[in-house]
């Protein structure tokens, strides 16, 4: 094949293990404050933050990042 | 001396070709010649002024229940589709230790509505492997399969509970490709995974637990068999789904295989968003990966009774909470609750536009049957009522048993769907075939790919539409054989009329083992359709013969191969 650039899309990222909303925060947006980088996350990625709770006792439970979700690191882009 | 042949049909080879007049001769299993033929056969079929076309392949069925008690996924043979894919969307029945039988059940009730009555009076539970769910499905198969196994299914077998727990160790992912190569040796055409569905307890599926490097490893495996994976994605948001189309673009091109996610839709609020992921598509398609997105022919139309958990309330959670896990009797006490009543009509007040359009398509009494066929708008006006007053309290005076119709509810611009469907890199798929059974008909999207978009609108050619739903099909999927009509391939045909095949009216028909019910569809125009090399079904003397196979199949199960002259 030849080789080929592929546009610019929404930067994401999957999960590492035991990743929390801090530790993505704080891997993937460095240079902001984990308060607000925190909060960015939660509000580009309702897919996860808006998830069903786990049961209680669940070894998920107030975690609701699962191993094989896409995490957005930077919020929609603008229609071209 | 022939066994079959078909006289004077217009052939539609699956070449995308022009069609033409000729005959077919059939020899065993396989075509044998195609042309003026003056020799006699055993049987034959008369098909002046119909087309002769390969038998069409369904590539995203959830068959894998139904199959265990009826081998022919009526009605979907009678539609002319001579092959099915289920195991889809990571679920499959097999692998499955007899303790995880009832978790998977479970599943099945939730995302496909497969009620538990029927696995429990449908189904003899005697298999565990994939190799034993082949042979138990292979007594009187009368369409072909290429099954999927399922990433949940496999996933529960090696890891248990621990399976919607958390990830998998190194020596638990060894074992799971061990278990798919078993399953891949016995017959599955790839692999299945899911990054949406729920359980039962509306928790996520056991696929949604792995890692990357999970999915990586049994994409190795795949690798080694060249078999297809499939995915359903974050399919409600584009930019999710893009992500997604990317990580399967690099495991087709690390492993060289196909993969393929579905569904995708068109979304009527953003009818544009699906040219977005098709531009990513295409970028992907010109690196080398495969990444097929599978597009439906047929608008989203939801049939719903409040007896059971419509998808159409998934997004209400007070509606899907009592429907979901409420008995009959608590359902119907909720609803004659005023209180209830009102908490429920406020929860959906923000879909004002959505109620007043539903038609009231079933009830039971005789004093409720004059609003039959009517709007809840016009029953409201009747009642003095809101339309979902008029919802609710027709529901309780029918004993739940009164059944509404939400038509068109997307995927419904014709303009942006029939340009999916004629993109070189769209497979048309995800009819869903199998499941759902209690909100919509998921048979007969060919008839309305026909009927639709070729005859009615004339927006594709007939011999584009036949290409994209058998040949095309079955290179994507690396079915050897099959999708053409050409000497030396296996025979498997459909003969329809043109000008009247189509999709019938759904209906609710009860037809499930354990008394359960479904909506079908039935199928208009089609004539006969022909499965290695038999008569499987015609529309004078319905289902006949049985010769489906497992496609890939194992490699010492393959169908008895008879030479093409």
């Amino acid at each position: 094949m030849t080789a080929t650039t592929l546009s610019t899309v929404r930067k994401s990222v999957l999960p590492q293990a035991g990743d929390t909303w801090a530790s993505i925060a704080a891997r993937e947006l460095p240079d902001m404050a984990e308060a607000d980088a925190v909060s960015g996350l939660q509000s580009w990625n309702l897919h996860v933050f808006m998830r069903a709770p786990a049961p209680e006792g669940s070894p998920r439970a107030g975690n609701p990042i699962l191993p094989s979700d896409v995490i957005f690191i930077e919020p929609p882009l603008a229609a071209a | 001396m022939y066994d079959l042949i078909i006289r004077n049909g217009t052939v539609v080879d699956g070449s995308g070709l022009p069609g033409y007049q000729a005959d077919v001769a059939v020899k065993g299993n396989r075509i044998a010649r195609i042309g003026k033929i003056a020799e006699t056969a055993g049987k034959e079929v008369d098909a002046s002024g119909k087309v002769v076309a390969p038998g069409f392949i369904d590539p995203h069925t959830h068959f894998d229940a139904q199959l265990l008690w009826d081998g022919a996924a009526k009605p979907a043979l009678s539609h002319g589709v001579t092959t099915i894919v289920p195991g889809n969307c990571s679920l499959s029945l097999a692998p499955l230790k007899a303790d995880h039988r009832m978790r998977l059940v479970g599943m099945f009730n939730q995302i496909e509505e497969m009620p538990y009555k029927a696995f429990r009076e449908g189904v003899v539970w005697d298999w565990e492997t994939f190799s034993e769910y082949i042979t138990r499905i292979r007594k009187g198969l009368a369409i072909n399969v290429a099954p999927l196994v399922g990433h949940s299914v496999i996933r529960l077998w090696v890891m248990n509970d621990a399976a919607t727990e958390r990830t998998a160790t190194d020596e638990e992912i060894a074992e799971m490709q061990d278990v798919l190569r078993e399953c891949l040796d016995a017959g599955a055409a790839g692999l299945s995974t899911s990054y949406v569905d729920m359980d039962e307890t509306l928790q996520p599926v056991p696929s949604r637990y792995a890692d990357a490097r999970e999915v990586d490893a049994l994409a190795s495996v795949l690798g080694e068999y060249g078999r297809m994976l499939q995915i359903v994605p974050e399919f409600y948001d584009p930019d999710l789904t893009i992500a997604r189309l990317d990580q399967l673009a690099e495991l087709s091109i690390k492993y060289q295989i196909p993969t393929t996610f579905s569904p995708l839709f068109v979304n009527s609020d953003n009818v544009d968003a699906v040219d977005k992921v098709m531009k990513r598509v295409d970028e992907q398609f010109a690196r080398g990966a495969r990444v097929w997105p599978q597009v439906q022919t047929r608008p989203i139309d939801i049939s719903f009774s409040f007896a059971v958990p419509s998808l159409l309330f998934i997004r209400f959670p007070g509606w899907y909470r009592v429907m979901r896990f409420g008995s009959p009797e608590e359902i119907r006490a909720h609803f004659a609750d005023p209180e209830n009543r009102k908490a429920r009509a406020e929860e959906v007040a923000e879909y004002k536009d959505l109620w007043p359009k539903l038609v009231l398509r079933q009830v039971k009494t005789d004093a409720n049957q004059k609003y039959v066929g009517k709007t809840l708008a016009e029953i409201a006006k009747e009642r003095g009522v809101t339309p979902v007053e008029a919802m609710i309290d027709l529901s309780v005076e029918e004993d739940l048993d009164a059944h509404f119709l939400a038509a068109d509810m997307g995927h419904n611009n014709d303009d942006k769907v029939v340009s999916l469907l004629k993109h070189p890199r769209v497979h048309i798929g995800a009819s869903d075939g199998g499941a759902h059974i209690l909100s919509f008909s998921t048979y007969g999207d060919t008839g309305y790919l026909f009927g639709h978009f070729v005859r009615d609108l004339k927006t594709m050619r007939l011999e584009d539409a036949v290409k994209k739903i058998t040949s095309d099909t079955a290179s994507i999927w690396g079915i050897p054989e099959r999708g053409l009509l050409q000497p030396g391939y296996i025979a498997d045909i459909a003969i329809f009329d043109p000008e009247t095949v189509d999709r019938g009216v759904e209906r609710f028909v009860q037809d499930v083992p354990g008394d359960g019910s479904r909506y079908i569809r039935d199928s208009h125009g089609v004539d006969t359709v022909i499965v290695g090399g038999g008569v499987a079904w015609s529309a004078s003397d319905g289902y006949q013969e049985a010769r489906g196979a497992i496609l890939p199949g194992a490699r010492d199960d393959q169908p008895e191969l008879v030479a093409a002259e």
